[in-house]
C-alpha cells in the first residue's frame, strides 16, 4: 500500500526542474513505452510506464533506489511512439543526475580502463555513444600520463569502445576481447567438427544482443541449424573487423553480422559504426583475395518478423562449403 | 438574461409554475400560476434593503446550505429579474421589511397566486437537472464527515460571490486545506445508482482543481478517477494542461473514505490501475463529483406537456440523431440538461437550435403533417353513445385524442402522428386511418391469399424498422425462402388483432407480426401497445381452434436483414413440417367462429364487397 508520506510533490518539482525532466507529468500511462521497451526482454521488471508513474506520484526513495532507472540505454523507440511525445531517455536521464547527487550508483558492469595500456589515441573517446569516456591526466607509479578514463554513470557497458581500442586496453567485463575470442574459438571449433559432413557451409553469426526482436527469430538463434554457430555480442559496435577475420581464419566459411536497424540501435550510433567498418572491411578482403560476400551484414527493423531465418538461409546458399583462406 | 429581460417581445414569469398545457402545435394555451412574492414587481427596484433588516435566517438552496438567507431574499445575486421575494413559510410578520422598503411601498402581503393564461405557438422545455444526492453511498461519507463536500459546494466556496468570499476553507474548522482529493463518477456509472455518463463532471472537476491550483500553487489536488472523458473541443488539452500543472491524477475508483475523529482529515483508498497497487491518500478535504440526474418534478411535467422520458429519466428527443430538439409532440422543444445531462457548449448549441425551430413554428401560417392521420367515425363511437370507453386516449402516444363520456371521442390532428394504434385498439372499429384502413389491408390480404393459401406466410412489417430489416435482407443478399407476402403498415401498434384472424380464415399457412425493438419505436410507446395485444394472441388463436405454432411476433430491426431472413426460414421450414390437410381442416373448423368475431366489418364502410362469404355478412 502507498501512504501519503511516500508521495514527495518535491521530488517531482526537482524532476521537472531538472534538464529532460519536463515532460513527466505529460505522461497518462498509456503503455506504450512498455510495450515497445527492448530492455524488457531481458529485464521483466523493467517498465518505463510504471517509474514515469512512480516519479509523477513523488516516490523518490522508490525511484532513485531502484534498477531499473540506470538501465533505458537511450535508443529512443519509445520516443518516436509516444502518443504524448515525452523523451522518456531524457526524464530517465533527468533521475539519474539527481539520483547521482544523492550518492546513488550505476550497477555495472561499465567499461574499465587499463591505464597502463592506454596510449590516449582518443579513439574510443569520438565512439562512445554517451560521451562518457574522456581522455585526463592520471598518475601511475608517480609518473603523469594521459589516459581514457570513464564516467561510470554515464557508461551503459555497450563496449563499443572495446571494438575501436588498438591497444585493447579498455573492455566491459563479459564482453572483453577475451570473453568474445573464447566464444568465437568454441564456435569455430564446433564448426571444425564438422568436417567431413557435407554441409551447405559453416557459419559463424556474431548477433547483437538487441537485434532479434521476435520469438520467432530469437528461438531461430538459440536454436541454430547445422553448421551455423551464434556469437552473441552487445552491440554490432562491438565487433571488430579483427574479430570477422579471426572467425574466417579459424575455418568458417562465411561470417554473419547481425544488428540493429541504423535508426533503431539500441547504443544509439553501434549499427552505424559497423556499417562503415563494413565497408572498409569488405576492400580490405577484396586485397587479401578473400571473397567479400563472404562476410555480410544485416540490420534488423523492430518491425522485422522470421528475417533472421532468412538471412541464415541466404548466406548458406551464397557462401560455398571450405572456400579457400 | 438580462438582455433577454429587457427585450420587448420576452416575457419572463418566474416563481411560477405550469398547471395546464392544452392546443397543438401553433395554438397551445398554457395554463400557468404566479406564486405570491409579496413584493410588487413593478415597484421593487432590488436594492436589497428589506433583506438587510431581516432578522429571520433561513437554509440558503443557491449556497447549498453553507450559508444562510433572508425570509425575503433573491435567488442568488445575478437573479432575473432582480425582484425579492418572501418566504411566507418563514416570515414572522415583524414588517422590519415595510419600513425599509420606504417609499417604495414594494411590499405587499395582501398578494394571492395568480392565474395567467398564455397563448402560444411553441413551448421549449428547459428545466435543467438536479444533482445526485452522495449521501447514499455510505462508503464515502457524504454528509458524516464534514470534510467530504460535493463538488456544487466546492463550486461555491470557490466562489468570489460565494459564502466564503472565495476562499475554499474547511467546514470541520476553517481552515484553508493543504490537499484536496477529487472523486469522479459518484452515482453515475454505477448499476446500483444511474447507469449512465453525466459527461461533463471530468471537465467541472479539472476546471475547479485548476482554480485550486492557482489559488494555491502549493495544494496538492488529486482526481480519482475511471475514466477522463474530454470528447469536446479543445477539452484534451486542457486536461493536459492539469496534469503538467502538477494535478495527480489516479486511476481507480475510491473503495473508500475514512476520516481521522480528531484531525477530520480524510483518507481515501483506491487503487492505483497504473502502477497496480493500492494507495492510501490522506487529505483534508474531499469532493465528490455526483451525477446529473433529471429534476424531481420531471415526471409531473412530462404528463402536462405528454413527453416521454428516456430510461435514464431525462425528456427523450424525437430522434436521437435526426431530431435531437424535438420533443415526440409537435411544437414542444428541449434545451439543455433537461433532455440529457450535457455541458455549457451543448446546452447553448442546443438552446439556440431549440429557438430557431420554436421560430419555425411561429413564421408559418400553416402547418404540414402526413396525411396518414387517424380519424373518428362518430357514428360508431360508443362514448357518443354516453358509455365509458377512452381505449383511444389510453393508446395514443401523443396525447391526440380526447374522450368525454357523450360525446365521440376527439382526435386532434395536428398532434396524430398516424402510427394506428387507436384504430386497432378501437373495440368497435369506430376509429380509421387515412391510407390505412381496415378495407385497405384486408384487400391486400385478400389478394395475397387467393391462390394456395397454406403454402403463404402473411408478414405484418412496420414502416420504420421491420419493413427496412426485410429490404435490408435483400440488399444484403440473404437468401430465405419464398412464401412470405409481405403487408407494411406504420406501426406495430396498427396491426389489428383482427388481420391475423382474417388472414387465417382465409387460410393463410402462418402469421408473423414484426415491428421495431421497443426502444427503437418511431411513435414513442406503439410499440408497446402492440406487444400488449399480441402477447394474448396465442391464447385467442387456441381457443379459436387455430394452432399458436402458427403465429409468431419478432421485432425486427431496419438493419437486422440476417434476423429477417432466419426467423423466415424457420417459418417456413416450420410451415413444411405440419401436414396441409390439418391445416386446411383446422381453419374450416375455426372460420365460423372467426367470422362471428369480426361480424362488426360488415359495416365498416368498404369492407362489404371484400367479404362476400355468408358467414360474415350473415
Amino acid at each position: 500500500m502507498i501512504r501519503s508520506d511516500q508521495l514527495d510533490h518535491s521530488f517531482v518539482e526537482e524532476v521537472l526542474a531538472e534538464p529532460g525532466g519536463e515532460n513527466l507529468l505529460t505522461c497518462s500511462s498509456c503503455g506504450t513505452c512498455a510495450a515497445t521497451c527492448l530492455v524488457r526482454r531481458y529485464e521483466p521488471s523493467f517498465n518505463p510506464r510504471l517509474i514515469l508513474r512512480r516519479a509523477s506520484l513523488g516516490m523518490r526513495e522508490a525511484v532513485l533506489s531502484s534498477r531499473e532507472i540506470w538501465l533505458c540505454s537511450a535508443c529512443d523507440l519509445c520516443y518516436d511512439r509516444c502518443p504524448k511525445h515525452i523523451h522518456i531517455s531524457d526524464v530517465m536521464k533527468a533521475m539519474r543526475n539527481i539520483a547521482i547527487r544523492e550518492g546513488y550508483e550505476r550497477p555495472g558492469p561499465v567499461a574499465t580502463v587499463n591505464v597502463q595500456r592506454c596510449v590516449a589515441c582518443g579513439q574510443c573517446v569520438a565512439a562512445c555513444p554517451y560521451n562518457a569516456i574522456s581522455l585526463q591526466t592520471v598518475t601511475i607509479s608517480r609518473r603523469q600520463k594521459l589516459a581514457a578514463q570513464v564516467d561510470a554513470n554515464l557508461c551503459m557497458g555497450c563496449g563499443i569502445c572495446n571494438a575501436v581500442c588498438p591497444s585493447s586496453s579498455i573492455a566491459v567485463e563479459g564482453y572483453s576481447d577475451q570473453d568474445l575470442y573464447s566464444d568465437l574459438r568454441t564456435s569455430t571449433h564446433a564448426l571444425r567438427q564438422l568436417a567431413g559432413k557435407p554441409l551447405a557451409s559453416k557459419v559463424v553469426a556474431m548477433v547483437c544482443q538487441w537485434s532479434l526482436r521476435s520469438e520467432a527469430d530469437t528461438s531461430v538463434a538459440s536454436d541454430p541449424p547445422e553448421g551455423v554457430e551464434v556469437v552473441t555480442v552487445p552491440c554490432a559496435g562491438r565487433v571488430s573487423p579483427l574479430l570477422v577475420l579471426t572467425a574466417l581464419k579459424e575455418g568458417a566459411d562465411a561470417v554473419m553480422i547481425v544488428g540493429c536497424d541504423r535508426e533503431e540501435c539500441h547504443y544509439r550510433k553501434g549499427s552505424q559504426l559497423y556499417e562503415r567498418r563494413q565497408v572498409v572491411l569488405s576492400s580490405l578482403l577484396d586485397m587479401m583475395g578473400i571473397e567479400p560476400r563472404r562476410v555480410r551484414f544485416a540490420q534488423m527493423g523492430s518491425l522485422d518478423r522470421r528475417r533472421f531465418e532468412r538471412l541464415i538461409g541466404e548466406t548458406l546458399r551464397d557462401v560455398p562449403c571450405e572456400a579457400a583462406v | 438574461m438580462v438582455d433577454a429581460a429587457r427585450h420587448p417581445n420576452i416575457t419572463i414569469l418566474t416563481y411560477s409554475e405550469v398547471d395546464r398545457v392544452d392546443g397543438f402545435i401553433g395554438n397551445f394555451r398554457v395554463q400557468v400560476t404566479k406564486k405570491p412574492r409579496y413584493v410588487r414587481e413593478d415597484r421593487c427596484n432590488g436594492c436589497g434593503e428589506c433583506a438587510r433588516v431581516c432578522p429571520i435566517e433561513v437554509p440558503n438552496d443557491f449556497e447549498i446550505g453553507v450559508a444562510p438567507r433572508k425570509a425575503i431574499d433573491v435567488p442568488h445575486g445575478q437573479a432575473v429579474p432582480l425582484i425579492y421575494a418572501i418566504d411566507i413559510d418563514q416570515c414572522v410578520h415583524c414588517y422590519k421589511c415595510v419600513s425599509a422598503c420606504g417609499k417604495l411601498d414594494a411590499i405587499d402581503f395582501s398578494q394571492q397566486p395568480e392565474e395567467v393564461d398564455l397563448d402560444v405557438g411553441s413551448i421549449i422545455v428547459a428545466t435543467g437537472f438536479e444533482t445526485f444526492d452522495p449521501a447514499v453511498i455510505p462508503e464515502y461519507g457524504y454528509g458524516v464527515y464534514p470534510n467530504v463536500i460535493t463538488a456544487m459546494e466546492l463550486e461555491r466556496l470557490a466562489n468570489s460571490s460565494g459564502p466564503t468570499v472565495g476562499r475554499v476553507l474547511r467546514p470541520s474548522d476553517g481552515r484553508p486545506p493543504k490537499s484536496v482529493a477529487m472523486i469522479q463518477c459518484v452515482g453515475s456509472r454505477d448499476a446500483r445508482f444511474l447507469q449512465y455518463c453525466s459527461g461533463f463532471c471530468c471537465m467541472y472537476t479539472i476546471k475547479n482543481a485548476l482554480l485550486l491550483k492557482q489559488m494555491d500553487h502549493n495544494l496538492d489536488v488529486t482526481i480519482f478517477y475511471m475514466d477522463i472523458r474530454t470528447p469536446g473541443k479543445s477539452y484534451e488539452e486542457f486536461y493536459n494542461r492539469a496534469r503538467e500543472e502538477g494535478i495527480r491524477f489516479i486511476h481507480g475508483r475510491p473503495s473508500q473514505v475514512t476520516e481521522d475523529p480528531e484531525t477530520h482529515n480524510l483518507f481515501v483508498e483506491a487503487e492505483d490501475q497504473a502502477l497496480g497497487e493500492v494507495i492510501e491518500l490522506e487529505a483534508d478535504m474531499v469532493s465528490l463529483s455526483p451525477a446529473a440526474i433529471p429534476r424531481a418534478d420531471s415526471e409531473a411535467l412530462s404528463s402536462t406537456l405528454a413527453l416521454s422520458r428516456s430510461p435514464g429519466g431525462f425528456y427523450m428527443e424525437y430522434h436521437p440523431k435526426l431530431r435531437p430538439v424535438d420533443s415526440p409532440s409537435d411544437g414542444v422543444f428541449l434545451a439543455g440538461a433537461a433532455q440529457g445531462p450535457k455541458d455549457i457548449p451543448a446546452s447553448v448549441a442546443q438552446g439556440s437550435a431549440a429557438a430557431a425551430r420554436a421560430a419555425r413554428v411561429l413564421l408559418s401560417e400553416t402547418w404540414e403533417i402526413e396525411p396518414i392521420v387517424a380519424r373518428v367515425r362518430a357514428d360508431r363511437c360508443i362514448s357518443a353513445q354516453g358509455r365509458k370507453c377512452g381505449v383511444c386516449a389510453a393508446a395514443c402516444p401523443y396525447g391526440a385524442i380526447t374522450v368525454v363520456q357523450g360525446e365521440p371521442a376527439h382526435i386532434t390532428q395536428a398532434k396524430c402522428h398516424g402510427c394506428g394504434a387507436c384504430v386497432a385498439e378501437c373495440p368497435q372499429d369506430a376509429i380509421t386511418q387515412d391510407h390505412f384502413t381496415d378495407a385497405q389491408v384486408v384487400a391486400q390480404l385478400d389478394a395475397l391469399l387467393k391462390d394456395k393459401p397454406e403454402e403463404k406466410i402473411i408478414v405484418f412489417m412496420c414502416h420504420w424498422c421491420s419493413y427496412g430489416g426485410a429490404d435490408s435482407a435483400g440488399t444484403g443478399h440473404f437468401e430465405y425462402p419464398a412464401s412470405s407476402r409481405g403487408i407494411r403498415v406504420m406501426c406495430s401498434a396498427r396491426m389489428d388483432q383482427d388481420f391475423i384472424l382474417e388472414a387465417f380464415r382465409r387460410g393463410a399457412g402462418m402469421v408473423l407480426v414484426s415491428g421495431c425493438h421497443t426502444q427503437d419505436c418511431h411513435y414513442i410507446s406503439g410499440q408497446q401497445v402492440a406487444s400488449r395485444r399480441f402477447d394474448r394472441t396465442p391464447r385467442v388463436l387456441e381457443r379459436i381452434g387455430i394452432n399458436p405454432e402458427r403465429f409468431r411476433v419478432e421485432w425486427i430491426s431496419a438493419a437486422e436483414g440476417e434476423k429477417y431472413a432466419r426467423v423466415i426460414t424457420e417459418m417456413d421450414a416450420k410451415l413444411a413440417s405440419l401436414d396441409k390437410e390439418t391445416l386446411r381442416a383446422e381453419i374450416e373448423r375455426a372460420r365460423p367462429e372467426i367470422a362471428r368475431r369480426l361480424k362488426r366489418w360488415a359495416t365498416v364502410p368498404g369492407m362489404a364487397e371484400l367479404l362476400e362469404e355468408e358467414e360474415v355478412l350473415a
